[in-house]
């Protein structure tokens, strides 16, 4: 972990989330931003929302640890910031995942992070929109288990294996819930501009953060076990063509996925540009080839297509698999991709804000085994045209 | 009350009557087309993949038709979305059978009147039609256990349990420009017999290539003269259920996370950008400074509500309330009921019927000397 071995301590007597309500509402009037981007309960009062909040009293109903996570937080920072940042200076309450998937929005320049805090969490994990849709009250009590430690089964199965549910190096300013000592919360700065915030409310960062360190380092550790469990469990049942025809017979070509994925920021999918688009000869012919062609057409390459193209920069936050009305397990097999290309190129998406995407990165002497095997296969090919 | 479909000729429609079970004959009917060579492909519900989903698809041989499922009371897609892709770029070339749902016929006819896709070459197969389950339903698995109850209420002209709102409250029931029509209603010999309306000269020209036996017939009956009511006053509870007038839009659509699955999915939605996509709904800071001052906080993503009541807006003269948008919104917004609502008060206002008629031009593009010149009531 690149932070500092201390942290500010913050009383949380009221419980975790008034800690943390109570450090921004001291750090609003005392200046310290201007506005705080927060998910909280929709006007509406059945909906969560990313919410922009200058006053102070609107803060009250403020979550910044949310059940469920409708809208991708780096994506609420993409459309808050997209077309250049404003004068206002703006702390955003994320979790880790919004976090790394804004670091890699940063890159791909979709997001402005000047005038931007980037304060997260260590996250419990949320719940599938589709439970709390279908009954808010009982999905909100399984999550106040979950704030309790239990229910662990309940969380989205991306949740349940995340290994970087904590601070990534790359935030302003981190807040520990998990390991602190009861009745206070750790505020621990990232950054000069997250050391700026402590300074501003006159907190001295001098609190010891070990404890905490031990006990995201002990559940990491849990956590990873359970990712590699799980993804050799998935590995077997979708590597090869069939398998993933099988997991994704159901895709309706709905886009869901692609549109509430924070990555997949393209203003025009390839997908649905004319490219994609052919003469009905074309679509006889192909279905003539194998006696019929399932319609609508390309769903599997859509995913093959969209796996390629943002796999390297993918956090594995679930957006997609929550989206998706005929319950793919999306995430879960992206994730999954995702880990093995990004292993590959020894990247890890959102760890921070100075490392290029791989893609953009040229190395001399890389994957030299796949060239080899490509010219080979090209030698042999062209002796067999001999 | 829906004018009763046009058959453009003025008699009687004939009928073609197939010992089989209703959707054994349908797809008899559709290989001996495809055998003799009269069209080149059928599109229609196949199970497809080692779990025999279904999917819609468009087959050429006609052994892949033994997995044809024509009647399945699914909608993985609209079919109108599926044909417009195919006919798009130019009309079919050589023709295709194709097995669809009267809304899907309608949004089909519609489409072609927005120069999105073309009917030549099409031979138009549609059924009285039951209604469909929710899409939910057919990935748990639970489909086939369905059906039994599906086709006994379709046998006596009642609304199965479990179909979706949309069906149950649709007084469409009968297709419009069907060259062929199968009728499930009142048909107590759903399981020993297909009838088959022909209602064009196109229908009967196709239907001579395996025609035993034609007689003449009506499909309107008091079964569903029966059904329509019991749907009419469904849709009006759900009309009265869900209020969008004013600021009651708001509420709807709250939950709204701006995926645009209902967009995609819509077979009226046809715009190759659409506005939201376009740069067009994107606020510059400015934008969120002002609001901040205004109201002390804004909500990002700000234009969810606003996307969708534009949407209503577009959509509004040729929606055929199919009901795909509700079937894929992640968060249960009943949007083809609000679709629905909205969109008949437009239609009825422009006394326009989408999908009823190809002639009938749309009304935004049908220029009336005296429309509107006073206020409605």
């Amino acid at each position: 972990m690149t932070h500092t071995e201390q942290g500010a301590i913050f009383p949380a007597d009221g419980g975790v989330k008034e800690g943390i309500l109570d450090f921004l509402k001291q750090a609003l009037s005392k200046g310290c931003f201007d506005a705080v981007l927060i998910p909280a309960k929709a006007p509406g009062g059945d909906s969560f929302a990313h919410l922009l909040i200058r006053d102070e009293s609107l803060l009250q109903d403020a979550l910044p640890i949310c059940p469920v996570m409708p809208v991708q937080g780096a994506k609420a920072l993409s459309s808050l910031t997209r077309l250049g940042k404003g004068d206002k200076r703006i702390a955003a309450v994320i979790r880790p995942c919004e976090l790394r998937a804004t670091v890699e929005l940063f890159k791909l320049g979709q997001v402005d992070l000047e005038n931007i805090c980037l304060i997260t969490t260590d996250c419990p994990g949320a719940l599938p929109l589709a439970d709390w849709v279908k009954d808010p009250k009982k999905a909100e009590e399984v999550f106040s288990e979950i704030l309790k430690g239990g229910a662990g089964e309940s969380l989205r199965p991306v949740c349940q294996v995340c290994d970087k549910f904590s601070a990534t190096g790359a935030e302003d300013l981190h807040i520990g819930t998990l390991g602190t000592k009861s009745g206070s919360i750790l505020l621990i700065p990232g950054s000069p501009k997250g050391k700026d915030v402590l300074d501003g409310i006159g907190l001295p960062v001098v609190g010891d953060i070990s404890q905490w360190q031990e006990t995201m380092s002990r559940l990491t550790e849990v956590r990873r076990g359970k990712r590699e469990q799980a993804q050799k469990e998935l590995g077997a049942s979708v590597s090869g063509l069939d398998n993933l025809l099988d997991i994704f017979i159901n895709c309706i070509n709905c886009h869901n996925c692609m549109r509430v994925c924070p990555i997949c920021y393209c203003r025009q999918c390839f997908f649905d540009s004319n490219n994609m688009k052919f003469e009905f000869e074309d679509y006889l012919k192909r279905a003539e080839m194998a006696g019929g062609l399932r319609l609508p057409p390309e769903t599997l390459l859509f995913h093959i297509g969209r796996m390629l193209h943002m796999s390297l920069s993918c956090v594995s936050c679930g957006a997609c698999e929550d989206a998706c009305p005929t319950s793919i397990p999306v995430a879960q097999v992206f994730s999954l991709v995702a880990d093995r290309n990004q292993k590959a190129f020894e990247y890890t998406p959102g760890r921070s804000l100075d490392e290029s995407p791989p893609l953009r990165v040229y190395g001399e002497k890389e994957f030299e085994e796949v060239e080899q095997s490509h010219a080979e296969a090209s030698a042999k090919r062209e002796g067999q045209d001999a | 009350m829906p004018r009763p479909p046009p058959n453009g000729r003025g008699k009687m429609p004939k009928l073609l009557r197939l010992n089989r079970r209703a959707e054994e004959g349908v797809r008899e009917l559709l290989s001996r087309l495809l055998e003799s060579g009269k069209i080149d492909g059928v599109l229609t519900l196949v199970r497809t993949g080692r779990n025999g989903v279904l999917t819609y698809s468009l087959i050429t041989n006609s052994d892949l038709l033994e997995e044809a499922v024509p009647l399945a009371p699914l909608m993985p897609a609209n079919a109108a979305k599926l044909l417009s892709r195919l006919t798009l770029v130019e009309p079919a070339g050589r023709p295709i059978a194709v097995v669809v749902r009267p809304c899907e016929l309608r949004a089909l006819t519609e489409l072609t009147k927005l120069n999105q896709g073309s009917l030549d070459n099409l031979l138009l197969i549609s059924s009285t039609c039951a209604g469909v389950y929710p899409l939910e339903i057919a990935v748990d698995g639970n489909i086939e256990e369905k059906l039994p109850q599906y086709w006994e209420a379709a046998k006596k002209g009642e609304i199965p349990a479990d179909i979706r709102s949309a069906c149950a409250s649709c007084v469409h029931l009968v297709p419009y420009n069907a060259d062929m029509t199968v009728n499930l209603f009142g048909n107590e010999d759903v399981d020993e017999q297909c009838v088959i309306y022909l209602n064009t000269d196109k229908g009967e020209q196709f239907a001579a290539a395996i025609a035993t036996e034609v007689i003449e017939g009506e499909v309107e009956s008091e079964v569903i003269e029966g059904l329509r009511n019991k749907r009419e006053a469904q849709k009006k509870k759900l009309f009265d259920e869900i209020s969008v007038e004013g600021l009651h839009a708001q509420k709807v659509f709250d939950k709204c996370i701006g995926c645009r699955g209902c967009s995609k999915v819509c077979p009226v939605c046809y715009c190759h950008v659409c506005l939201f996509d376009s740069g067009g709904d994107e606020h510059d800071s400015r934008y969120y400074e002002t609001e901040l001052e205004k109201m002390g906080y804004v909500p990002v993503l700000p234009n969810t509500v606003f996307y969708q009541l534009v949407r209503l807006f577009h959509v509004s003269t040729s929606c055929v309330g199919c009901g795909l948008c509700a079937d894929v919104c992640p968060v249960n917004i009943p949007l083809s009921v609000v679709s629905l609502k909205t969109s008949e008060s437009v239609q009825k206002a422009f006394d326009y019927l989408p999908g009823r008629d190809i002639e009938e031009g749309l009304p935004l593009v049908t220029f009336e000397p005296e429309e509107f010149a006073a206020p409605a009531e």
